[in-house]
């Protein structure tokens, strides 16, 4: 029993520890300026946050094991068998689903409701030991484009569908674009807002652009024979493909106006505060002044593009141009 | 082809290297030797660009290191300490990103790279992610990036390290052959014995202090000996607890 106490207590620290990256969704832009601007009108949009997280949170504890160094541990089956029912507990996603159980013994929670959270608890327990396949699977199919920077754009794609900010701004893409094929009628005003809902989902990326990199990856940049703005230059590529992407069935001239001020202001703070990201997370924005500046211009951009003149793209691409050549000597 | 001139780099009170001064000739491999922590990895990053210099100069292939970083990295080729690959890259990716980055054709970075594998044991892992690679398989493909542009200068940390023997072998023929043709190679180690074999140079560190700079034929005795007596003897600690009943 004490070599299980012992494997315990390991596992209940790394997990403890990385429950703390689970908090980077506190300053990401989306939760912060919906929870300010639409309260309590933006349920919907909260729930979906929740459900996203809740997929890596739900995932096994005892994962934070290396499975080769969990083999060479001197376990017996009987201490194994102890482990693997209790590691779950050390999940608080497990005793959420046990208040949740208790709730609908005393009829607080409907069993339905009980059963799909179950259900997507056991779903997602069992998918974080699959979800490396999973994304290897997808990373693959990631094209490659033309010209000197392809292999690096296509690493910055694969760094943008590791976040969970793709993932909401693509179920807010999906969703919409949904919509907009079953309803005819709908006004373009909805598709311009939820255009502009898209790109602050991915704002929080652009503030921390190399984040995904590591240490070796930022040292392999800087042995690059490339100029600051070429890499930039890279990294913005995958994000503006992205949002032209998810955009363009809704209002790709406003995805691309709030993309490129969302880059062009985000570019200060990926480049001189490079703050670490961590995969199957929501970005972390490095600065809030600089997510209100991003906001704003996105917002204005985005705005200004579709009400007054498309000749306002001009502006905004001169802006992005000088951020990009400003911040990659910094590079 | 190296050339340093008091090469300077402090972390605020902490001197990692301390007025380097070394000249390493064209077509010479260069064994810059020294303990984890010597300095040899930052001077390493001086001489590429990685970091700059607190004070005194370098210059590599003629071109000072601060001033001309860029045109430096087009005729160097480096494996950096920590590798400098993508996670979510594979092997082969990352050698047409060099080929790309160097201007070489997709024609010419195939060949090469298929090349390079076969050479490093390396091919059946060619479209394996970056982060599915295993320690040698990581930096195998880090050194292929290194030669695939043909540099006129090699800087390799550790290169020998995490290494099958056979790989080494091939990598230890290949730096010969290398600096037969005219390129230099800059090194860090820690194993004295293959290092002895083919270095031209050597140059022991310690503490960011030069504490031995000769050619190979100057070292007196072994070059194991002479690493003992000047930068660091083994420790002589008694683990008695090892090997005894008790567990």
């Amino acid at each position: 029993m004490v070599r299980v106490l012992a494997v315990l207590n390991a596992v209940r620290r790394a997990v403890w520890r990385g429950q703390g990256s689970f908090l980077s969704i506190g300053t990401n832009n989306f939760l912060i300026f919906t929870a300010y601007f639409l309260r309590q009108t933006g349920t919907f949009l909260y729930l979906l946050l929740a459900l996203l997280i809740f997929f890596p949170l739900s995932a096994d504890p005892l994962r934070k094991v290396p499975a080769e160094r969990l083999a060479l541990w001197p376990l017996d089956r009987r201490e194994w068998w102890i482990l693997r029912i209790l590691t779950p507990w050390l999940n608080p996603i497990t005793w959420f689903l046990a208040a949740a159980t208790a709730w609908a013994v005393h009829h607080v929670m409907t069993w339905q409701l009980l059963g799909i959270v179950a259900g997507l608890f056991v779903l997602s327990f069992v998918l974080s030991d699959l979800s490396g396949g999973v994304w290897e699977g997808l990373a693959r199919r990631v094209p490659a484009f033309g010209g000197l920077l392809r292999e690096l754009i296509r690493n910055n794609l694969r760094q943008m569908i590791c976040t969970l900010d793709f993932w909401l701004a693509l179920i807010l893409s999906v969703g919409t674009t949904i919509y907009r094929i079953a309803d005819r009628t709908a006004p373009p005003e909805a598709f311009l807002m939820m255009s502009m809902m898209i790109i602050l989902a991915l704002s929080s990326y652009a503030q921390c652009l190399f984040g995904l990199d590591g240490a070796a990856g930022l040292t392999r940049y800087r042995l690059l024979p490339l100029h600051g703005w070429q890499i930039l230059l890279a990294k913005d590529a995958a994000f503006l493909l992205v949002t032209l992407a998810l955009t363009l069935a809704l209002n790709p001239l406003t995805g691309l106006a709030a993309a490129l001020m969302v880059l062009a202001v985000g570019h200060e703070q990926s480049v001189k505060h490079i703050k670490p990201q961590v995969r199957w997370r929501f970005s972390t924005s490095a600065s809030l002044g600089n997510g209100v500046v991003q906001v704003t211009a996105l917002f204005i951009a985005g705005y200004g593009v579709t009400r007054t003149s498309v000749l306002l793209l001009i502006p905004c691409a001169a802006i992005y141009g000088i951020s990009v050549w400003w911040f990659g000597r910094r590079l | 082809m190296i050339s340093c001139r008091d090469l300077t780099c402090r972390y605020g009170e902490f001197v990692a290297v301390d007025r380097l001064s070394l000249e390493v000739a064209a077509g010479s491999i260069c064994a810059f030797l020294g303990p984890n922590g010597a300095g040899k990895s930052t001077t390493v990053k001086m001489l590429t660009g990685l970091i700059a210099p607190t004070s005194g100069s370098a210059t590599v292939a003629g071109l000072d290191v601060v001033r001309d970083s860029l045109e430096i990295k087009r005729r160097i080729g480096v494996l950096p300490e920590n590798l400098g690959l993508f996670d979510d890259l594979t092997v082969d990716e990352h050698l047409y990103l060099t080929g790309d980055v160097y201007k070489l054709s997709r024609a010419e970075t195939k060949d090469r790279s298929n090349q390079l594998l076969r050479a490093l044991h390396l091919e059946h892992g060619r479209h394996t992610f970056a982060s599915r690679c295993s320690h040698g398989m990581r930096k195998k493909t880090a050194l292929a990036m290194a030669l695939l542009a043909n540099p006129k200068v090699l800087f390799l940390d550790e290169p020998l390290e995490a290494i099958d023997p056979v790989t080494a072998k091939t990598i230890t023929d290949l730096l010969i052959t290398l600096s037969q043709r005219g390129v230099t190679v800059f090194l860090t180690s820690h194993i004295l014995a293959a290092v002895e074999q083919f270095a031209t140079r050597v140059v022991l560190i310690k503490k960011g202090v030069v504490a031995w700079n000769s050619t190979i034929a100057e070292v007196p005795g072994s070059l194991e000996k002479l690493y003992f007596d000047l930068v660091e003897a083994p420790a002589a600690e008694d683990l008695a607890w090892l090997g005894s009943s008790q567990s």
